[in-house]
């Protein structure tokens, strides 16, 4: 890597791409081979002395003290930001919001980052990295969670620390945002550098076929619109109805008057930016939280994949088979008298592995164990084993790899198309293009409300707009 | 849940934590000015030295251990995080007293299962306070269930010495308890009674339920991520949480009512050596398995045992048990840890 440069990272999910950055960042001890910063072999020892060697990270997981301030989590790093006596620098706050002026960073300083929305913690996180004004930054897949301008904002911020001279690590799983920033590209499989390449000499088709080993039939980026027109007059069984649901989240309303049917067969694209109001629009439709207003007419088992794979969708410390179970344990079909069928739980755990391709050792293996996207296929396999009428997909694509996200939109758009025995499908993402991709029609929820966009309004720009709502629009990020 | 090569593993890392110790303990010994060779003949002679030896000491002392090592065990796996078996035991013991003392004598029939049941609803109750601050105020029960075992152990110092107290008035312990609430011999000849039997079955229970049962599952789902638990296993965790309160000071109210009616027919101060904190260690050294906790249970019934003839025979003070004790599971924990260390170099290389 090179000053100035912006270096993206990609390969597919257990790839080694976030191994390789926080070795990088100090986190991880390397067992063989050297980093060298400026020319010179160091070893680092932690995060603390990358840094002070000029290394910064943004993290894929947030990194921030949730009850403290914006100005409070950015000073925590920063040895500028305290005096001899271990009291805040003066002039501190004016250097922040300085640097956050030269960056064209809008940050929220005074309020607990624990409340702001997640493009807004991660601006402070971005801010906490850059300001010692470090020579290498590392971000591990920060626009997962971002809404399309936001995504265009930092990539802006991006362009603006290489061009001060610094040198940007991005990691990165769509090929499109990488190519639209990034001016070196290298490419991870299982472990190994498969290629290195200037952007300039490369496509998104040869990158994604370096990436999995084989050609994929089509980006799984491209915004490649499903239209399946049904039969005129033909109306499918309803799956599910909201009317008029209200309903709290953490003791804030989150939904205020949701109105939502569900034909089976269809998939319903719900788009939005992440916090507004996603989760508790999943849980009431999953029929695990009871709507405090309102009427929910649900099916009385509804498949669910929620958008935390790790901490909701999977126990890490049980085995895949045990997962399973944890989903499957309340059905007849799995039960001798008081006993757990262990066997047909093994047989069904082998089925999703299977069915979903999971690459692992075993129906033995814990789930902890394995990459994110073996996980969630882990996690969508054995949602459909549920013999519901209704499936709520959240994020399902969320940080996984071109090869894992086709595998799951394939099996979403098989299951729609099922026939008469086809649930109705509402897929929540904070992906537009997902949505775009798979959606029969699309709603934007925004702020608790369903707003629902005309066929003809199907673009990302009009979509964009509204997800973000009366939230700041344009590309000032 | 169904992990045979753990069990395995878990055995063999407990020999080689009892080599270690051994081998910590001669030279501390040694130090000392004890012979080791003496001592831990005189240890082992204690224990094993003989059927009886075996059975009338250190399965009777097993039993207690026994029965809080799967209370502390059973609440681990759900993260209950219950360090109360000792003041559980002593209202288990304190109820079971009460009912057999103070039940009409027509019925001798029906007096052990009333007072079983009596000393297991105690245990619960005790551990029920603490299960309704965690649940609806988030009140860590580390704290809660430990200063309970103050408030239990003071209970039965009143007790024993005002309303329960022996009518002599001399000691400060109960009356002895009628003949028909005695638990019968389990092998005729011997000390051992029937509380052992009934501690395994307990033990051969929670692990049935734990690895078979839909229930266990959501108990242990509960303990890892009760998240998980709403989302993936569509259940509520409190009343799993309720039921690993209650069931765990239940059981662990059994502890001290058995040691009663099995072993000293009559309640008195200081009942139990602190039984409901060596639980802790018991339940810890077998993982958290019920079947193994019979096996740590019984490992430091031993050492319970040969500890008094290692103090006649070998002239050790018996404080070196405790010692030894506590060696047993830092040695073990150590081993594991090793252990894992290298499965992970050998995986990583």
């Amino acid at each position: 890597m090179s000053p100035g440069e912006i270096h993206g990272l990609i390969g597919e999910n257990g790839a080694g791409k976030t191994t390789l950055a926080r070795i990088l960042g100090g986190l991880v001890a390397p067992d063989s081979g050297k980093v060298r910063i400026g020319g010179r072999a160091v070893e680092l020892s932690g995060a603390r002395q990358a840094r002070a060697l000029g290394v910064a990270m943004v993290h894929q997981h947030f990194s921030l003290v949730p009850s403290f301030t914006g100005l409070e989590n950015i000073s925590l790093l920063d040895p500028g930001a305290w005096n001899r006596r271990g009291a805040a620098a003066r002039g501190y706050r004016e250097r922040v919001e300085a640097r956050a002026r030269e960056l064209r960073l809008a940050v929220e300083l005074d309020q607990p980052v624990g409340g702001l929305g997640v493009g807004a913690r991660q601006r402070i996180e971005v801010l906490k990295a850059l300001m010692p004004d470090p020579r290498v930054l590392l971000l591990d897949e920060p626009t997962a969670v971002l809404a399309p301008q936001e995504v265009d904002g930092l990539l802006a911020v991006l362009r603006r620390v290489a061009d001060a001279g610094g040198a940007v690590v991005l990691v990165a799983h769509k090929l499109d945002e990488v190519l639209a920033v990034a001016t070196r590209v290298t490419v991870l499989r299982r472990g190994r550098r498969v290629l290195t390449t200037e952007v300039a000499d490369t496509s998104a088709p040869e990158l994604a076929e370096a990436m999995v080993g084989s050609e994929v039939a089509g980006s799984a980026s491209s915004s490649r619109r499903r239209g399946a027109p049904r039969m005129p007059g033909e109306v499918c069984p309803r799956a599910a109805r909201l009317a008029g649901v209200h309903a709290r989240r953490d003791g804030r309303e989150a939904l205020r008057g949701v109105a939502l049917e569900v034909r089976r067969g269809e998939i319903v694209g719900i788009a939005g930016v992440d916090g507004n109001g996603q989760r508790t629009l999943a849980a009431v439709l999953a029929g695990v939280q009871r709507p405090d207003e309102g009427e929910a007419e649900l099916p009385p088992e509804v498949g669910w994949i929620p958008q935390d794979r790790t901490e909701e969708g999977l126990v890490g410390e049980f085995t895949i088979t045990e997962n399973v179970a944890l989903a499957l344990h309340g059905q007849p079909a799995l039960r001798s008298g008081p006993w757990l069928d262990w066997r047909g739980v093994g047989e069904a755990a082998l089925g999703v592995m299977r069915e979903m391709e999971v690459q692992a050792e075993g129906a033995e293996m814990v789930a902890s164990a394995l990459s994110g996207g073996n996980q969630q296929r882990v996690v969508v396999g054995r949602e459909l084993l549920r013999s519901g009428s209704l499936l709520v997909a959240e994020s399902p694509t969320r940080g996984l790899d071109v090869k894992a996200t086709a595998a799951v939109r394939a099996r979403i758009r098989e299951l729609a198309a099922s026939g008469d025995e086809a649930p109705g499908i509402v897929l929540i993402s904070t992906d537009l293009d997902e949505v775009l991709e798979l959606a029969d029609r699309t709603l934007v929820l925004v702020r608790g409300r369903l707003l629902e966009i005309a066929p003809g309004e199907r673009t990302h720009r009009a979509i964009g707009r509204a997800m973000l709502g009366a939230q700041r629009v344009g590309n000032d990020w | 849940m169904r992990r045979s090569p753990e069990i395995v593993r878990g055995l063999l890392v407990a020999l080689v934590g009892l080599a270690v110790t051994a081998v910590v303990a001669a030279a501390l010994l040694a130090l000392g000015g004890h012979s080791p060779g003496a001592t831990f003949a005189a240890l082992i002679a204690g224990a094993f030295g003989s059927w009886d030896r075996f059975v009338s000491f250190t399965l009777v002392r097993a039993t207690p251990l026994l029965f809080t090592g799967l209370a502390v065990a059973l609440a681990f796996r759900a993260h209950v995080w219950n360090i109360g078996a000792e003041g559980q035991l002593y209202a288990g013991a304190l109820a079971g007293v009460a009912v057999a003392l103070l039940l009409p004598t027509g019925a001798p029939l029906l007096i052990l299962p009333i007072t079983l049941v009596a000393a297991a609803a105690a245990g619960a109750l005790w551990a029920a306070g603490p299960a309704a601050m965690r649940t609806r105020l988030g009140v860590g029960e580390v704290i809660t269930t430990l200063l309970l075992n103050f408030v239990a152990l003071f209970l039965a110092q009143f007790l024993v010495q005002g309303p329960l107290q022996e009518p002599r008035g001399i000691f400060n312990q109960t009356d002895s308890i009628p003949e028909a609430a005695h638990l019968p011999a389990l092998l005729p000849g011997t000390r051992l009674h029937v509380g052992f039997a009934l501690a395994v079955a307990v033990a051969l229970a929670l692990w049935l339920y734990l690895a078979r049962t839909p229930g266990g599952l959501r108990l242990q789902t509960v303990g890892a991520s009760p998240r998980a638990a709403r989302v993936s296993g569509r259940f509520r965790a409190t009343p799993v949480v309720w039921a690993a309160f209650l069931t765990s000071g239940a059981i662990a109210g059994l502890a001290g009512w058995v040691q009663i009616a099995g072993v000293t027919h009559r309640m008195y101060e200081g009942l139990s050596p602190g039984w409901g904190y060596t639980a802790i260690a018991v339940a810890l050294l077998a993982r958290l398995n019920p079947l193994a906790v019979v096996v740590t249970a019984i490992v430091f019934g031993a050492l319970s045992a040969g500890g008094g003839a290692m103090q006649r025979d070998a002239g050790v003070p018996e404080a070196w048990v405790r010692g030894i004790e506590a060696l047993v599971i830092l040695a073990v924990l150590a081993t594991d840890r090793c252990w894992q260390l290298l499965a992970a170099r050998g995986k990583g290389g």
